[in-house]
C-alpha cells in the first residue's frame, strides 16, 4: 500500500516481506521475498552479513526491475532454534496476545 | 523453493488471510530509477511502530487496546544519526525484542550508512520512517500520512525507498 503511494508519487521502492502473497494480491512495484519471522524483514540481530545480503538483493531489483510487480525470492534459510521450528513460530509473536487476537479470544469463550 | 507468506502465522490467521481477497487497482504505479545506485539518495520506511524516544511520542498503543479495531495511522521520524538506545518499540503484534536489540533488521540505518561510506549508493536521507503496520482501515495512509511522508521525502531528495513491514 505505501510502496504503490510512494511510487505514485515519483519515488522507486522496493518492498523487502516475509509475506508476498500481499504484493501479488495489491499489485506492488518491486519486491524482494524472504521466509523469515515477522519483524525481521532484513534477518537476524547482530547479522551484519544476513542483512546486507538481503539488502543487495532489493538494490539489486531497484537497479535491474524492468516489470512492474516482480518478486524476486530469496532463498535463505533461517536458523532453527533449538525448539525448532515450532519455538520460531512462537518466538516471534507478541509476550501479550494483541488487543484484537485478545477481542477475538473473548468471543470464542463467550460463544 | 518458493516463499510460503503463511509460514509463520497461527492456523486461524493464516487461514484468515488466505481467503481475503482483495482489489486490486491496475496499473501498478512505476517509477524506474533516474540515476545509477551510487548516486541515489535513499529513505528507509518501515511499518515496526518504532520512535525516537527522545524526541517522540510512541504510536496509540493505549487507544488501540481500548479499540481494537484501530490502529494509529501516523508514523514517527527517525533521524540517520539515531542511536540503537534511542528507539521505542510500540507494535502490539509483534515481539520487539529482536528490533530493540539491532534495529537494522526493520530499519537498517547503520547498513545504509555503511554502504553510503562505501559509495554503493549516493547517500543515505536525512529522514527516515516508522509506520505502525496494524491497520484494519488503510484510508488514512492512503489519504493523508502516506502522501504527506512521500511529501517529506521529496523534500529531501529522496530517490529510493526501502520498505520494510513487519
Amino acid at each position: 500500500m505505501l510502496a504503490r503511494i510512494f511510487e505514485a508519487a515519483g519515488l522507486s521502492t522496493v518492498l523487502v516481506t516475509g509475506m508476498p502473497v500481499w504484493s501479488e494480491r495489491i499489485g506492488v512495484p518491486r519486491t524482494v521475498a524472504v521466509e523469515f519471522p515477522f519483524g525481521h524483514a532484513l534477518g537476524l540481530p547482530g547479522d551484519r552479513d544476513m542483512q546486507m545480503q538481503v539488502i543487495r538483493a532489493a538494490l539489486a531489483l531497484l537497479e535491474e526491475g524492468r516489470t512492474p510487480g516482480e518478486i524476486r525470492e530469496l532463498d535463505i534459510e533461517w536458523p532453527s532454534a533449538s525448539g525448532g521450528f515450532d519455538e520460531a513460530k512462537r518466538d516471534w509473536q507478541p509476550l501479550e496476545p494483541s488487543p484484537i487476537v485478545k477481542m477475538m479470544l473473548e468471543q470464542r469463550r463467550r460463544g | 523453493m518458493p516463499v510460503d507468506s503463511f509460514k509463520y502465522l497461527p492456523g486461524a490467521i493464516a487461514a484468515y488471510y488466505r481467503n481475503l481477497s482483495v482489489q486490486r487497482e491496475e496499473p501498478i504505479p512505476w517509477t524506474p530509477l533516474s540515476r545509477p545506485l551510487n548516486e541515489c539518495r535513499f529513505a528507509l520506511v518501515t511499518t515496526a511502530g518504532i520512535y525516537a524516544r527522545r524526541r517522540d511520542a510512541p504510536f496509540d498503543a493505549e487507544r488501540e487496546k481500548r479499540e481494537p479495531m484501530w490502529g494509529d495511522p501516523t508514523y514517527r521520524r527517525l533521524p540517520r544519526t539515531v542511536r540503537q538506545e534511542d528507539i521505542g518499540a510500540s507494535h502490539l503484534h509483534i515481539n520487539n525484542r529482536d528490533l530493540l536489540a539491532d534495529v537494522n533488521i526493520v530499519l537498517p540505518i547503520t547498513r545504509f550508512l555503511e554502504l553510503e561510506s562505501e559509495g554503493v549508493i549516493g547517500s543515505l536521507a536525512p529522514t527516515s520512517y516508522s509506520f505502525m503496520g496494524y491497520q484494519m482501515n488503510n484510508s488514512e495512509w492512503r489519504q493523508r500520512y502516506g502522501p504527506e511522508a512521500a511529501g517529506l521525502m521529496k523534500d529531501e531528495a529522496v530517490d529510493a525507498v526501502l520498505l520494510t513491514p513487519a
